[in-house]
């Protein structure tokens, strides 16, 4: 799949809203497996009225049709890419905050610990190969 | 950075919506733009300045006042 296609893909209006029915579909059928119908049914619930709500709202909200991918021109980009690192950034210090309040309890630390080594590897390598590519 | 975005386009008689439509960008771009709360990419500024038949010096100040 090129990337032009790709982009058309995730820049369609429908993208996001069928993303979170799939998403929605898969915590039903995990809530299902684990016995927690519960979950799944409100995962599902929750999912779907969330790809209504971007559907719908879009028509009225910039913040809305941007997160779509459908109104996203370069200065949305760059939005997009400030808040994904702040919000990754968010949770690597959850993460590691986590990490020290379960070690002070004199727990192990797991799952904290290789979610922060997953998360500093990942920058790790996405840092050489972007650096790499100029 | 200074710009001169919104006088241009008002001499030409034109919306925000308009100039947005012909660059390829959202209204709240060229608002923003002309604000000075965003700066836009060499492209864009290139764009701008062809589609204004200027260049993107005499529209763009990146002298501080």
């Amino acid at each position: 799949m090129t990337s032009e296609r790709s982009r058309t893909i995730t820049q369609s209006k429908w993208f996001l809203p069928a993303s979170s029915l799939v998403l929605g579909a898969a915590i039903l059928v995990a809530g299902l497996i684990g016995r927690q119908p519960v979950v799944g049914v409100s995962g599902l619930i929750i999912m779907t009225a969330f790809g209504l709500f971007v559907l719908l709202a879009g028509s009225r909200s910039e913040t809305v049709r941007g997160l779509r991918g459908d109104g996203r021109d370069e200065r949305f980009a760059m939005i997009d890419l400030r808040a994904t690192a702040l919000s990754g950034l968010t949770v690597i210090i959850a993460l590691i905050v986590a990490w020290l309040v379960a070690i002070a309890r004199g727990q192990s630390g797991s799952p904290y610990d290789w979610l922060c080594a997953i998360g500093g590897l990942a920058y790790l390598i996405a840092l050489g190969l972007l650096r790499w590519r100029g | 950075m200074r710009n001169k975005i919104r006088g241009l386009r008002t001499a030409r008689n034109l919306a925000q919506g308009q100039l947005a439509d012909a660059m390829g960008v959202s209204r709240q771009t060229i608002n923003s733009i002309e604000n000075e709360r965003y700066i836009p990419s060499l492209p864009l500024a290139l764009a701008l300045a062809r589609y204004f038949g200027t260049t993107v010096e005499e529209i763009f100040d990146d002298q501080r006042a």
